[in-house]
């Protein structure tokens, strides 16, 4: 394995980046973390004439709190920045568990949330928690940026709505009603694999009454996929175990899983069943974990 | 143990252990020559292919490619680490045989150019149908991997001892299972490496193997070279396993490329190579039939197996003897039929790995011992304890086990695990499981006819005494041998071990020895070791004796201080008199050498299984399985072994701990997986899944004490025979925690919560 050739760039600004992605075409890559681009170029699955790194833009990295409280995570912030953040420990310390369950400790310090994200990998462990949040994403382009939910950046298995002169900046998460959420990742062992299948939950409860939820299932679809059905009949409910499990069964039916060398279909759609009544009751029951 | 001793039966520090965690070890690939060049080796990217032309015009073109070959240019001659199948050559001749197969080799300038330059090499094949599964590779109309193999067959044994149908009549109980293994790999964490280069018509072979001795003979034979014209060395090595004791494309592509160049040459396998050249554990299909007494007694067992040989023979046909010949050791019993067919497929070849053949009819057996068992209402434990060998008896196919603790460590470990308190008292989900094992302390025979000693080792003493250097063929590769057998060396000579140095491995500096593998080298190294230091000491003492005008036998020497022995405080150090045996005699030399007496039978594959001496060992393994996803986790594990006299109780128990980890790996997660086209599908770490530092359980390792009389002090092996019980324990409580049985290995998640789903369906019908 050896990486093919390829110009290389670090750009100073940002606006400078996007010029340069606009003017290099489709042939250009960013380059964040690389934990991904570099082993797919190794792996000759990827080639590049040109890597446009992101590492000399200041700024990207910072996890803070913004204007009506809501949580600013850059781009640029790694794994091991999601889970020593001491925003993200104060208002949701469910990312910070997502991110603990990703990869091994080396990833974890240089691949970044952004790249988490830019991917579009169905069993990435990020989106699925991001998007129960209602998170947005800013994308900077030559020409201008553009704010959207980022459950609307998703098309299919390495694909977005991203354009090529794009960069993902920051991810917004607007104070949101919800009093817990959670991910919960299933993976053939308890480090370094990838995910099975995965469900991440977020419920508004008052008292025993589910007055909002959102569960986002992972590597069950060709994008992280919202169980809608599942989520409406939650919705203004008395949980009961039997509500739960219906939601789960919900949820199951509306995965659409495919078998691969992880795993079969027949046994990820059973896992969503199992999962997302498991991550409903740890959110409604012990807050942000 | 080791209380009478000054040096062995103690843990004292690895001699490499700071090089390694600081970083300093230089492993193969770490070395660098002037003009070095590296060398890649082009694989076939079929499975079954013709060969019709093969144009290396274009790569030879390109700037700072140095040299490309094919097999025109090398030897045709056959070899494999066996010769019972010399089946392989250094690059194909005429057909491809699996995907990963060699066809050509280049050295360059860098890897970069290396790599680029295999894309100019164009290959034309003709594809043949290929066939990925033993049965199939086995029925009529097959595709024909090899001509000396019709009908795919490798190898076909039918050893019949005693008489088994006779057996199954007079039975109370006769059960019949089927269980099935997978492929695994090695996957040690140095990838192989090879460095070559020559001087005059001498080459030297820088190589991550577990033989240097291997190596330098199957190098001379394929090139029709004197052995002493290859010198084979190794620096540290990062694991074996068994994978790297076979001669790899590497190695003779290296030689030839830097024959050719007039340059060193090195090479490396990346990660999904070394899948390619496997030689992992064979996957096995099982049949067990036994027969027993209204008490549990075992009267008669028949194993019927098929393997999956893959393409290439290898080590393989010692891998199918191992897998009958050693069932017979573990319970006493007088009656055994063993039929074993290894079928050639066109997939990577297999060979060796821990416990050789052999943990995988570990699995089935001790599986179906369970459900025995269970049949006949008797305790899992219980009814191994009824049949356990005892010491100093003769195994049906006639191995000789001297001393034998299998009783004792099953005894132990049912103290230890609590298992009175356990086995069908755990709450739901949690299950407990036994299972046993062992291995041979060095076959008995090596692996290619000759008359050579098992093992020579040289102990030198420095002119004054200060210090002396064993001189040893043993291979470390990780294990800790030359920790090892530097205390047996000191031990022996009565000498400090702070003052020893090792010279090991190295065909041209160091002495003779196989090499790491059958758990040999602290039993057969190790009496060689023991006798070179012995001749030491004894010119020491008839040294002193002079020195101090008595005779030798009233003196005696420990940790470099030689002492009447009836008044201590009458010493001599042993420098002193190692001085003034060097002015008067010359050097200070021991010398020892090690050749098993004749053992085993006469019938035909009596020799594999043979051995000096047998370890034992249990393993008790609590799990907890999730009924909702099938997720197993391994709550806790005890090893007790019989290993006879331990020599670093520390290096021992990491043994332990290791083979237990890798036997936890093959029973759960680890499975080589290939594609519709037979390509490795998850050939690198990510997704051939090891078990990481979070999965594994704390480990209680544990010994009983045994003393073998064929080994120097007593010794036994703990490497490989720590891997054989550990995938029957786990399958026996996993079995336990959810009372269906899975078949076959691995016991993966997924086939977990298949086999509860299906069990709660089943209830689901009754109700
Ligand atoms: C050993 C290993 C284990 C892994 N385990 C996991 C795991 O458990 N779970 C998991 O989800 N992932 C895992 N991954 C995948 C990967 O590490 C993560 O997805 C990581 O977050 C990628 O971030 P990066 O910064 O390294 O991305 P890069 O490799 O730099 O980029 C990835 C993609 O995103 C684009 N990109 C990156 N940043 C931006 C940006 N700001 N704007 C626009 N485009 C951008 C790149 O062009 C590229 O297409 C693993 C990877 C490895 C090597």
């Amino acid at each position: 394995m050896y990486l093919p050739d390829f110009e290389y760039y670090a750009p100073a600004t940002l606006s400078e980046a996007c010029d340069l992605l606009e003017k290099l075409g489709p042939e250009a890559k960013v380059f964040a973390g690389g934990t991904d681009v570099l082993s797919k170029m190794k792996q000759e699955l990827l080639f590049p004439k040109a890597i446009v790194s992101l590492k000399n833009l200041g700024g990207l990295s910072e996890i803070r709190l913004g204007n009506n409280n809501d949580v600013i995570i850059g781009a640029k912030a790694t794994h091991n920045n999601l889970i020593d953040s001491p925003v993200l420990q104060e208002k949701y310390p469910s990312l910070c568990n997502a991110a603990r369950q990703m990869a091994n400790n080396q990833v974890r310090n240089i691949g970044t949330v952004g790249g988490n994200i830019v991917n579009a990998v169905p069993s990435a462990d990020l989106p699925p928690l991001l998007i129960a949040l209602g998170a947005k994403i800013k994308l900077v382009g030559a020409t201008g940026e553009r704010v959207l939910p980022l459950e609307d950046f998703f098309t299919g298995p390495n694909k977005s709505v991203i354009e090529q002169d794009e960069i993902l900046t920051e991810f917004i998460i607007e104070e949101q009603p919800f009093t817990g959420s959670t991910y919960i990742k299933f993976a053939l062992r308890r480090s370094g694999a990838l995910a099975v299948a995965s469900v991440a939950a977020a419920v508004a409860m008052e008292g025993n009454v589910c007055r909002k939820a959102r569960i986002v299932l992972g590597a069950v679809a060709p994008t992280p996929l919202r169980a809608k059905k599942a989520e409406e009949m939650l919705t203004g409910k008395e949980i009961t175990d039997e509500l739960l499990e219906e939601a789960g069964s919900a949820a199951s039916k509306e995965s659409k899983p495919i078998s691969d060398i992880r795993g079969s279909e027949e046994y990820r759609r059973d896992l969503v069943r199992v999962l997302t009544g498991r991550a409903l009751r740890k959110a409604i029951n012990e807050g942000h974990v | 143990m080791g209380d009478n001793y000054e040096v062995i039966g103690k843990s004292v520090p690895r001699i490499d252990g700071v090089a390694k965690a600081t970083g300093r070890a230089k492993y193969t690939g770490d070395l660098k020559f002037p003009n070095m060049l590296v060398g890649k080796i082009l694989h076939s990217p079929h499975a079954h292919a013709r060969i019709l032309n093969i144009d290396t015009s274009e790569a030879e073109k390109l700037p700072g490619v140095k040299a490309v070959i094919t097999h025109r240019d090398v030897p045709s001659t056959k070899y494999g680490l066996s010769p019972a199948r010399w089946d392989e050559t250094i690059f194909c001749i005429d057909k491809v045989r699996f995907v990963g197969d060699k066809v050509a080799a280049v050295a360059a300038v860098d890897e970069e150019t290396a790599y680029k330059a295999l894309k100019l090499i164009k290959v034309d094949y003709e594809v043949l149908p290929a066939v990925f599964d033993p049965y199939e590779a086995l029925k009529e109309g097959a595709p024909q991997i090899f001509e000396e193999y019709p009908g795919n067959v490798n190898t076909e044994i039918h050893q019949h001892f005693g008489d088994v149908d006779k057996a199954f009549e007079e039975a109370y109980h006769v059960r019949r299972d089927f269980f099935s293994g997978q492929r695994t790999y090695h996957s040690p964490l140095e990838p192989h490496a090879s460095i070559a280069f020559w001087e005059g018509d001498k080459v030297t072979i820088y190589c991550s193997t577990q033989s240097v001795h291997y190596l330098q003979y199957h190098l001379a034979r394929v090139f029709g070279m004197p052995m002493g014209n290859i010198r084979v060395l190794k620096t540290h090595v990062g694991g074996g396993f068994g994978g790297k004791i076979d001669p790899t494309g590497l190695d003779f592509s290296a030689v030839k490329l830097s024959q050719i160049t007039g340059r060193p040459v090195k090479m490396l396998f990346d990660r999904k190579e070394m899948f390619y050249n496997n030689r992992g554990r064979h996957a096995q299909y099982m049949e067990l039939t036994t027969g027993v007494t209204k008490e549990g007694k075992i009267l008669g067992v028949h194993a019927n197996f098929v393997m999956d040989g893959g393409a290439y023979t290898g080590l393989g046909v010692a891998s199918a003897y191992y897998a009958g010949a050693l069932l017979t050791v573990l319970y006493d019993f007088d009656n055994y039929k063993f039929d074993m067919v290894r079928a050639v497929t066109n997939l990577p070849g297999c060979g060796a790995q821990r416990g050789h053949g052999q943990p995988q009819p570990r699995f089935a057996f001790e599986s179906h011992l369970d459900h025995i068992a269970e049949d006949l209402g008797i305790d899992p434990l219980e009814i191994r304890i009824i049949n356990a060998r005892k010491p100093k008896t003769v195994t049906i196919n006639d191995f000789r086990v001297d001393s034998y603790a299998l009783k004792e460590a099953l005894e132990k470990a049912r103290e230890i695990s609590g298992w009175r308190d356990k086995k069908g008292k755990l709450p739901p989900g949690r299950g407990i499981g036994v299972g046993n094992g062992g291995f041979v302390s060095g076959a008995g025979y090596p692996c290619y006819r000759t008359d050579l000693p098992q093992a020579v080792a040289i102990i030198k003493v420095h002119d004054d005494g200060s210090m002396a250097t064993l001189y040893t063929g043993a291979v470390e590769i990780g294990q800790g041998s030359d920790t090892v057998l530097l205390q047996m060396a000191a031990e022996a000579m009565g000498y400090p071990l702070e003052k020893m140095r090792i010279v090991a491995s190295d065909t041209d500096l160091a002495t003779h020895d196989f090499g790491a593998y059958a758990s040999r080298q602290t039993l057969m190294s190790g009496w060689a070791v023991k006798k070179a230091g012995e001749e030491i000491k004894d010119k020491i003492l008839k040294t002193a004796a002079e020195m101090m005008l008595v005779v030798p036998e009233q003196l005696d020497v420990k940790q470099g201080i030689v002492f009447l022995k009836a008044h201590p405080e009458e010493s001599l150090t042993f420098e002193e008199v190692a001085r003034t045996y060097f002015v008067k005699y010359g050097q200070l030399i021991g010398q020892g050498s090690y050749k098993p007496p004749k053992l085993g039978g006469t019938f035909k594959g009596a020799a594999v299984g043979t051995s000096p001496a047998y370890s034992a060992a249990t393993q008790v393994a609590e799990v907890e399985i999730d009924e909702e996803t099938g997720e197993i986790k391994v709550i806790e594990a005890w090893d007790v072994h019989d290993c006879g006299m331990v020599i670093n109780p520390a290096l021992l128990h990491a043994q332990v701990h290791g083979a237990f980890y890798m036997g936890m790996g093959e029973s759960i997660w680890e499975e080589v997986l290939f594609d519709e086209n037979g390509d490795v599908a998850n050939g690198n770490l990510a997704e051939y899944r090891m078990p990481t530092a979070l999965d594994m359980p704390p480990v209680t390792s544990e010994l009983v004490d045994s003393i073998d009389p064929n080994a120097p002090w007593g010794v036994k092996e703990v490497g490989e025979g720590a891997t054989t019980p550990t995938m029957a324990c786990l399958a026996n409580a996993i079995y336990d925690a959810m009372g269906v049985r899975i078949e076959s290995l691995p016991l993966t998640y997924e086939k977990v919560w298949r086999a509860l789903k299906e069990k709660r369906e089943k209830e689901k019908e009754k109700a």
